[in-house]
């Protein structure tokens, strides 16, 4: 880039020298001429070389090193789909669109907040056949965040935990198995196909830790160890912890619990309305259990 | 060369006579002016049309219009001013005073941009038609034409072998080559400042103030011409593609005078004519156009596009 002054003495040089046009200018650094391979001075080889594979057009197979060991075999292989049809996955939905939802009625802030209100609404759709266990609630909209709710996720941040309980809300981590989670994603279609409310059953290995964890509010921790950590997570982020009254806000489930006011077990005629009770004892036992 | 400066001092001198004062040029950092001339003129200047304001010289007073990112003025000394000048007679009469950005107008001349666009205008659309046969596609020369061995002939294999007459080519033509490519944005918008800057350093860029003629009569125009010094080969650019009829029909006449359209304007087409008589229009939208394309990849400064406007 030159200089002004470049630039002016440049344009004054030219009011001296012939009009520039087409057949005046050339380029500093052309490009060489392309030769052919043919006559005098292309001929003979043709561009080919002396002898070779190359020469004789019987090349080595791609890759080919001429014998040591090539590229694509000396670097181990790295499978990065290595048992994705097993992992679990927990589509996001965060704190802007609950904010969203709950204020457009949406969804109702006067009663628990879980996987089948959200279901609901209309606006996420899980798909437990697709290996999805359920919601995780990320942080965006965190900051803005103000209505007390009772939530229950599946995965939650520590974050996310502080900006429900700043406001004045409470948070649980629940873990739903594969039947559970038809059940709770479409109950009508569920309870059309007559079949008695099934127990749920406690997380695999892996998501024990997680679920009994308090300081991630697991729905199997110890619920004192959750009010300790309630009060420490409040201290670390520095906000005033809302006092929670009994109510709509602490409601739980049973660990076995699926919806709420229906035990497993129990079967739902939509037909006749009706709801029908466990009678067999050892039915009852296990269902209670 | 003797020519050209002759030409430079001859309009020098022409303008010296025209001009009882010197023009009065309001500040130069402000939005450009066009300052109305015939009040100071002593007489010589033969003014026909009715006298126009100053209010309504200015409303057709081009903006300096700045970049679409928040940038610095050009410095005063770098502005360009051009004479608009008219039409309407063979009579050279100077209408105002127009002012250029450099960014534009006073480039560096880069010949080498130059060339890339001249060569990319050539080469794009150029198709090379030469094909060959090899020796599998002429006709014929399937089987050994003699035994290997016995005839005191050199050996072979086929009649079409690049050896013999009528054979195949071995290293030939093959088939329609095209040599499209696409020069680089900014070598293109780079290649347009840059013959416009050389057009206007070399005196051969005019600015009228539009291109309404008297009169269809192709002779009338070329006496214009003539009467100005303009270089045998004139292109004449608006800023619509609906040029005044009696300049279509006159320019039509004569093979060396082009119409073109501001959107059509290239490098090509620019050094092909000698010169380049602008209107006022196109030179703003010219302008516009080349200063936003100069900072549009400027990431950092443009903070919201606007799609219409990226047309």
């Amino acid at each position: 880039m030159a200089s002004r002054a470049g630039q002016e003495k440049a344009l004054r040089l030219l009011r001296h020298l012939p009009r520039v046009a087409l057949n005046n200018i050339d380029h500093p650094n052309p490009k060489p001429a392309s030769r052919r391979k043919r006559g005098a001075h292309g001929g003979d080889t043709h561009g080919a070389g002396d002898k070779g594979s190359k020469a004789r057009q019987h090349f080595a197979r791609a890759g080919f090193e001429g014998g040591q060991t090539p590229f694509y075999i000396r670097i181990p292989r790295e499978d990065p789909y290595k048992g994705h049809h097993l992992r679990r996955e927990y589509p996001p939905v965060s704190l802007h669109q609950l904010q969203l939802m709950v204020d457009t009625d949406r969804v109702d802030a006067g009663r628990q907040i879980d996987l089948t209100q959200i279901c609901n609404s209309g606006l996420f759709r899980l798909e437990p056949l697709r290996r999805q266990f359920g919601f995780q609630l990320t942080d965006e909209g965190m900051d803005e965040f103000v209505t007390p709710v009772n939530l229950e996720v599946q995965w939650a941040s520590e974050r996310v935990i502080a900006a429900v309980e700043r406001a004045g809300g409470t948070i649980t981590t629940a873990f739903y198995d594969m039947a559970s989670l038809q059940a709770m994603v479409d109950p009508e279609r569920f309870f059309k196909r007559g079949v008695p409310i099934p127990r749920r059953a406690l997380p695999p290995q892996d998501a024990v830790g997680y679920y009994t964890d308090p300081s991630t509010r697991g729905y199997l921790a110890d619920p004192e160890q959750v009010a300790r950590h309630r009060l420490t997570l409040a201290q670390k982020y520095g906000y005033e912890l809302p006092k929670v009254k009994e109510g709509p806000l602490t409601e739980r489930k049973d660990p076995r619990q699926i919806f709420f006011g229906l035990e497993p077990g129990w079967l739902v005629n939509l037909t006749d309305k009706q709801v029908w009770r466990v009678k067999d004892p050892v039915m009852s036992e296990y269902f209670r259990s | 060369m003797t020519t050209k400066l002759h030409l430079l001092l001859r309009s020098a001198s022409f303008v010296q006579q025209n001009l009882c004062q010197p023009a009065s040029r309001k500040c130069l950092h402000r939005a450009t002016q066009m300052v109305r001339l015939c009040s100071t003129q002593a007489g010589k200047v033969h003014d026909t049309a009715p006298a126009v304001p100053v209010a309504a010289a200015e409303s057709y007073a081009p903006a300096l219009l700045r970049p679409l990112t928040e940038t610095v003025a050009p410095s005063a000394a770098a502005v360009r001013q051009v004479w608009v000048e008219n039409m309407d007679s063979a009579d050279e009469r100077k209408l105002g005073l127009l002012e250029l950005h450099p960014e534009v107008f006073a480039a560096f001349p880069k010949l080498h941009l130059i060339h890339d666009n001249v060569r990319w205008q050539r080469m794009y659309r150029q198709v090379d038609y030469a094909a060959t046969k090899t020796r599998a596609e002429v006709r014929g020369g399937g089987r050994k034409p003699h035994p290997q061995k016995g005839g005191g002939r050199a050996r072979a294999g086929s009649i079409r072998s690049p050896l013999w007459k009528g054979g195949g080519v071995s290293h030939g033509p093959r088939g329609p080559k095209t040599h499209f490519y696409m020069l680089s944005h900014s070598a293109r918008v780079g290649g347009l400042c840059a013959t416009l800057s050389v057009k206007l350093a070399q005196n051969d860029l005019h600015v009228v103030r539009d291109l309404e003629l008297p009169s269809a009569d192709p002779g009338r125009l070329q006496e214009l011409v003539e009467r100005r010094y303009w270089g045998p080969s004139v292109l004449f650019v608006d800023d619509t593609d609906e040029m005044p009829e009696n300049l279509v029909r006159a320019a039509d006449q004569v093979p060396h005078y082009s119409l073109l359209p501001v959107y059509g304007l290239n490098v090509f087409t620019m050094l092909k004519h000698d010169t380049l008589v602008l209107t006022v229009a196109a030179v703003e939208r010219v302008q516009e156009r080349l200063l936003r394309a100069l900072s549009i990849h400027n990431s950092m400064a443009v903070k919201h596009t606007d799609a219409s406007l990226l047309r």
